[in-house]
């Protein structure tokens, strides 16, 4: 199981001589079981890459903690880190690799045997249907090869929870499918998904439950059903709409 | 913690050695680029000098009046020159004066009136010789002039001198024995070292070009091209240390950069013969000079640690930077310091002032130049060898502070 307890996280900036503080997240909390989905929804500065940040240990929260299991992100990095497989939505893998080759680079990076890499690398060329271009440079493949390319790097390690920022942001629908479809089967198989989105559509078919980041604050957490019927709106898409528009959803 | 650097180690030389553009930037380019400018340098200097000799100058002399004689010497001075001569009235001074300006006169003499007298009464007399020093052909010319009228000057000394009757031989104080005994040479440099010299000058400015310049095109985009690209974050969430990140790129960065250094000494090594004809005077000969393996060992001793230092130097900006374009602005200012301590190095004498021999990099460019003129202490080159761990102990630390600091990882 993970659980996020109370967390914050503060940015000082300074300009010239003015130093001011911007409260990024504050006093996020929301757990997610294994097989669950898990949909992190908010406008652009809302915080979401910041919460995955934090989760993932690139950054440390100003208070509060993340678990997983027994272990936290403060004081077990290194195991935490194993656990999780991040993907971020601005990611552009170095274009002189193959799939193959970054495979075998990354499973190095997360200390597995040779015979696990070979064996993770089999059945994720195979889900994510890679077979055909893992001994292309990088820079010859598609948007759509290389996102899956990044999918199946971040989660080489065979990770409990999979965070992905982003992760259909500019692709076409098709690759957007076999990753979603790819997500979901992770979660059939006990892994928990935390991901963020701006894709109403698909957060909707895709998420068990939901968490409406603003402002950094967390508005409205729970499942589709909790959400709509705790508001007067029928859909996710305009409950979202409610929070971040000024004065309510008059679309 | 070795394992991992390793890891990060061979993707960063495979992404080196593999890319055949890199590759031919890091160690071709080098390797082919200082026998080439020499090669067209040497030409281009034997060529522009053949061309100058087989010039015709143009030469005006405007002499007064009653100074027949002393003109005739001075124009058979000249006759042995490839040059026309030609004589003009003073009256025409100003718009001869124009024409050396405007480089269709090479030399104008200007004699003055009774010069005859003068040499009878045994007095002295002002010649003016106009020249123009940004034409090639002119200055050749004023040379030329000047030796031809100097050897007038002296055979008038030495007619006065005998009309006097003393002895010519009051003009010779002494003369320096240039016939030796057989096997006796009076440049008693060490065999090699006058080529020793000549490499000495150049290469250390060429190693540390190439040292910095290798390591920016592997070292900006070894961090600042990960986080560019948003790789880095994947990096950084995994198993791996992020001190062995640090040393994985670090190695690599220093890797291309001695590849690129020891590519330029061999591409000076070949470049040395085009260097030799273009300073025929210097005695040196390539054949004559070789390393011995104390100095191979001294050169190892002093270029690994500079190379360490400028890798851990670009590394700290690559990770300060937001971006490869960001980072190489902020390594310019410190390549253009670097540079121009290569080119003082090039010009400071035998004993170089104490402070080079205290400031990092230079000490080392120093010792490098000390090591092929065959002059190397090891006191200096173990203290080289000293700063240059230590600075580079620091700058490795700071950016492992760096790495370990999200608003400079991710510059929020």
């Amino acid at each position: 199981m993970l659980r996020v307890e109370n967390l914050s996280k503060e940015f000082r900036n300074s300009r010239g001589r003015q130093r001011n503080v911007v409260k990024a997240v504050s006093n996020l909390s929301f757990q997610c079981q294994p097989g669950e989905i898990y949909g992190l929804l908010g406008p652009n500065g809302a915080g979401k890459t910041t919460t995955l940040r934090c989760l993932s240990t690139l950054i440390k929260p100003t208070s509060g903690n993340v678990w997983i299991d027994q272990y936290n992100v403060l004081e077990h990095g290194q195991i935490f880190r194993s656990k999780i497989g991040f993907l971020t939505s601005d990611m552009k893998l170095d274009g002189y690799f193959t799939p193959d080759y970054m495979m075998n680079w990354f499973g190095q990076l997360n200390k597995m045997e040779d015979c696990r890499i070979e064996q993770q690398k089999e059945k994720l060329f195979n889900d994510l249907q890679m077979t055909d271009f893992i001994h292309k440079k990088i820079d010859q493949l598609s948007t759509g090869m290389k996102q899956k390319t990044a999918v199946a790097i971040s989660l080489i390690h065979d990770p409990e929870v999979i965070i992905f920022d982003e992760p259909t942001s500019g692709l076409d629908v098709i690759t957007s499918k076999a990753v979603t479809d790819f997500l979901v089967s992770r979660a059939d198989s006990g892994k928990i998904v935390i991901i963020s989105t701006h894709n109403m559509t698909i957060a909707e078919k895709l998420c068990h439950r939901f968490g409406i980041l603003v402002d950094g604050e967390l508005k409205e957490e729970g499942t589709l059903s909790d959400i709509i019927e705790g508001s007067s709106w029928d859909n996710l898409e305009d409950v979202f709409f409610s929070y971040i528009l000024p004065g309510g959803n008059h679309v | 913690m070795f394992k991992d650097s390793l890891i990060i180690l061979r993707k960063e030389l495979r992404r080196i050695f593999t890319d055949r553009r890199l590759l031919f930037m890091l160690v071709v380019l080098p390797l082919v680029m200082l026998p080439l400018m020499y090669s067209f340098m040497g030409r281009a200097n034997k060529a522009r000098m053949v061309e100058i000799n087989s010039y015709s100058s143009r030469i005006t002399i405007c002499s007064g009046e009653g100074g027949e004689e002393v003109r005739g010497w001075f124009f058979e001075s000249l006759s042995a020159l490839n040059a026309h001569v030609e004589t003009a009235g003073t009256y025409e001074l100003d718009s001869l004066k124009q024409r050396v300006i405007d480089k269709d006169l090479e030399v104008l003499v200007v004699m003055p009136d009774s010069m005859d007298d003068h040499i009878r009464a045994g007095s002295a007399f002002d010649l003016s010789i106009f020249y123009n020093s940004t034409g090639d052909y002119s200055k050749f010319a004023f040379d030329q002039v000047d030796i031809a009228f100097a050897a007038v000057g002296e055979a008038i000394i030495r007619q006065r001198i005998m009309e006097s009757g003393m002895s010519e031989d009051v003009l010779t104080a002494f003369t320096i024995n240039k016939q030796l005994a057989a096997g006796e040479f009076a440049d008693l440099a060490e065999e090699g070292s006058m080529m020793g010299k000549l490499i000495g000058v150049m290469l250390p400015f060429f190693i540390v070009i190439y040292l910095f310049a290798n390591s920016m095109k592997v070292g900006l985009d070894s961090v600042a091209g990960e986080k560019e690209r948003g790789t880095l974050a994947m990096l950084l969430v995994n198993q791996v240390s992020r001190l062995s990140i640090v040393l994985g790129k670090m190695i690599s960065v220093m890797v291309a950069a001695i590849v690129g250094a020891v590519s330029s000494a061999i591409g000076l090594r070949i470049a040395s013969r085009y260097l030799i004809s273009m300073t025929s005077d210097s005695g040196a000969s390539i054949s004559e000079y070789t390393m011995g393996s104390t100095a191979v060992l001294q050169f190892a001793i002093v270029v690994i640690p500079l190379a360490i230092l400028i890798s851990s130097l670009v590394l700290l900006v690559s990770t300060f930077a937001r971006n490869v374009k960001e980072g190489q602005g902020m390594i310019m200012p410190v390549y253009i310091a670097v540079m121009v301590m290569g080119v003082t190095t090039m010009q400071t004498g035998d004993i170089p002032p104490e402070w080079m021999r205290m400031t990092p990099i230079f000490n080392s460019l120093v010792v490098l130049k000390d090591i092929f003129m065959q002059d190397a202490v090891w006191g200096n080159i173990v203290f080289s060898l000293a700063t240059s761990l230590v600075v580079s102990a620091v700058l490795i630390f700071i950016t492992l502070r760096m790495f370990n600091d999200e608003r400079v990882l991710f510059r929020i």
